[in-house]
């Protein structure tokens, strides 16, 4: 056993470059940790473009309101599982509620986490869709989901004007209290890496600001797919003025999210304080693919491009749908990439600023390359069922009057 | 009052649910959790409680002088007879209720090299060397008597 620990040792040490310190061999926050901000991202994402509709009435993209609620709460709900399988002892997350510690960050986490569900999206849902839920509760003819309507009618099945009303103006106030929270929630993920003094490509309060930049990118180009995609398979037209509207949106983000991540850049450039050094070499060494191809050029400058030139010019429908749908998918790629550039770019250079370990990610282990694929998947999988259970869709979708 | 009554049945929701969790809480959080600090203050004596496992050099002295006084005076002087014996409260206690492990000749040179292999990690004054070339085949306690390395 001795000797076999020592080839271990011996084969490690020969992946890793420089000077490293012992415990920097094994790189800790693996792949799931890269997919844990990326989905809590979405979540924020499609939770902002939600709130254009409700809170700043921007009408136009309304048919994608109630996606974008689903999309959050189907992301929302996958999004701790990345963390809890990296950590292995699920059970442990409740004692985060149970014996909350007030100076961990990640425990705090846990209650942004649960009043964000609990208290916004979850009753914002609701209560757009409780004049359905009314209906669907008499009407659906299987019974179990019947049941389940029934009981989330909560025993009122009063959908007279008055109570509508009210329940709108209740939601509109739920969502000013939600995108806060929506923008707490991710700036949270960026905080986190952030406040991490010791790591100085972690280590600037702007962390959390361009997390949340390239959240919303992210959501907004998730939701935009997704649209088009449901519209493609339901055999539906597209609203062009809600996508054009949309990419507007999504181009902003993009912008304001580049922006940020370049001003950085030439901040520390600038600066070329003493761990200088060393970023350069990880950008042009281990980071130069995943970074500056396609964090910045396929999932930034292209989509930008692209999104730019619909606004220049009037592009017939058709290229405009196909530039929206390549942008959304570019930018999807290369906001992942950002989270790994981020994550496990941040680990690979060591604390001594003078060497590098690498990070060889499993196949089928625990924090492997599989389970991370299942956990990628399984937020499309949760809206698939959200859809199934709440159609967005449907002639009273937009039943809400237009504000005066 | 009509028109949000489903509100106010989703509030009271709300409320069992907050009122179920304290309660959840009170049953699950340990009666003396917090009151030292944020952990089980009880966990302290339950830990005094358990039995001991190491007796500790000063127990062996007695019953094994030789051993003792030859590792007293040696370089392996810092290292604790049950660094390479194991834990032997019991033995100590009643030695013929517990045979102490003792490295067999078989498994001698894995057993220095577990401290002495050549390593860049460890200090360079350190005394360290390659098993593989130092003297290959023969167990390192013939040459280096192990209470008293020379
Ligand atoms: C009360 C006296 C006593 C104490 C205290 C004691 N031993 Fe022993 N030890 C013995 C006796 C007697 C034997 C011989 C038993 C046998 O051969 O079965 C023995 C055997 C051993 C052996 C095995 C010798 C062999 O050839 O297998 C080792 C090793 C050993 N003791 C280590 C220790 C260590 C280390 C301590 C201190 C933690 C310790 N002993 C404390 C009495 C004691
Ligand atoms: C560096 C590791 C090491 C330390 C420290 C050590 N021993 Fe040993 N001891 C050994 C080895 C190895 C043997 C077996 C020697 C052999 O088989 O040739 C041994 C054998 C023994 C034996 C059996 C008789 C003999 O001498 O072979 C006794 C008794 C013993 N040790 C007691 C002690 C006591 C008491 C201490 C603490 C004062 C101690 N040992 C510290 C490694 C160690
Ligand atoms: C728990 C770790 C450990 C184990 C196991 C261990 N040693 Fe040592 N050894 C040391 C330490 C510590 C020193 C003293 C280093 C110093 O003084 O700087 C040392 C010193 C030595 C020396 C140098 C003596 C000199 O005068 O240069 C020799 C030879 C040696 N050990 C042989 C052995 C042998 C043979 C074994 C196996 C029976 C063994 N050691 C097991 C830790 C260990
Ligand atoms: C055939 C006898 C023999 C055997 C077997 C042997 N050694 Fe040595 N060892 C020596 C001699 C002689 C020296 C001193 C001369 C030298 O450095 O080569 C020495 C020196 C050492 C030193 C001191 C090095 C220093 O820099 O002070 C250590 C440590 C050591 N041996 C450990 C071991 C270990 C561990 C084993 C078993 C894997 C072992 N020896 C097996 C004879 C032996």
């Amino acid at each position: 056993m001795h000797a076999s620990y020592m080839e271990t040792l011996r084969e490690a040490m020969s992946m890793v470059s420089g000077y490293i310190y012992p415990n920097e061999l094994e790189l800790q926050w693996s792949v799931l940790i890269v997919l844990y901000p990326y989905i809590t991202g979405l979540v924020a994402g499609a939770f902002i473009l939600a709130s254009l509709e409700r809170v700043f009435n921007v009408t136009a993209v309304k048919p994608t309101y109630r996606l974008s609620l689903l999309m959050a709460l189907a992301f929302l709900l996958i999004a701790p599982l990345p963390l809890q399988v990296h950590l292995g002892q699920p059970q442990r997350a409740f004692e985060i509620f149970m014996t909350p510690n007030t100076s961990s960050a990640m425990a705090m986490f846990g209650f942004v986490y649960v009043w964000y569900l609990m208290a916004v999206l979850l009753v914002e849902i609701w209560l757009d869709y409780r004049r359905e839920i009314v209906a669907w509760s008499k009407s659906e003819p299987f019974w179990p989901k019947r049941l389940f309507y029934k009981l989330l009618t909560f025993g009122v099945d009063n959908v007279s004007p008055r109570s509508l009303a009210i329940d709108d103006k209740v939601g509109r106030a739920l969502t000013v209290i939600g995108l806060p929270s929506a923008v707490l929630l991710h700036g949270y993920v960026g905080f986190i890496f952030g406040s991490i003094k010791a790591n100085p490509w972690w280590s600037t309060p702007l962390m959390p600001v361009i997390f949340l930049f390239s959240a919303m990118a992210s959501g907004i180009a998730g939701v935009l797919l997704v649209y088009m995609f449901l519209c493609w398979a339901r055999d539906e037209h597209i609203e062009m003025p809600c996508i054009d509207t949309v990419a507007k949106f999504f181009l902003t983000a993009l912008i304001v999210a580049f922006t940020l991540e370049m001003l950085e850049t030439l901040q520390t450039a600038y600066e070329a304080e003493e761990h200088f050094d060393i970023i350069s070499l990880l950008v042009e060494g281990k980071l130069y693919f995943s970074m500056i191809f396609v964090q910045m050029f396929m999932g930034s400058l292209i989509p930008m491009f692209l999104l730019g030139l619909c606004q220049l010019f009037e592009l017939p429908e058709k290229v405009r749908k196909v530039f929206y749908s390549a942008s959304a998918i570019l930018s999807l790629i290369g906001i992942l990439a950002m989270r790994w550039n981020v994550v496990v770019g941040g680990q690979f250079f060591s604390k001594s600023l003078r060497g590098f370990t690498t990070y060889k990610m499993e196949l089928a282990g625990r924090e492997g390359l599989v389970s991370a694929l299942v956990l990628g998947f399984m937020p499309l999988v949760v809206l698939a069922l959200l859809l199934y259970l709440l159609p967005p869709w449907g002639e009273s979708a937009h039943r809400r009057k237009e504000p005066a | 009052m009509k028109d949000i009554r489903h509100l106010l049945h989703v509030a009271a929701a709300f409320v069992v649910v907050i009122i179920g969790f304290l309660i959840a809480r009170h049953l699950v959080v340990p009666k003396s959790f917090g009151r030292i600090g944020h952990y089980r203050a009880d966990a302290v004596d339950e830990i005094k409680a358990l039995p001991l496992r190491y007796a500790g050099e000063q127990a062996c002295a007695p019953c094994h002088r030789a051993q003792a006084k030859a590792k007293a005076s040696s370089r392996h002087k810092g290292i604790r007879c049950e660094s390479c014996h194991g834990a032997l409260q019991a033995h100590a206690e009643a030695p013929s209720s517990l045979k102490p492990a003792k490295p067999k000749e078989g498994e001698m040179r894995a057993f220095c090299a577990r401290c002495h292999e050549k390593n860049l990690s460890r200090p360079a004054k350190f005394p360290q060397v390659d098993p593989r070339e130092h003297n290959p085949g023969v167990a390192c306690s013939q040459c280096h008597p192990p209470h008293q390395p020379k």
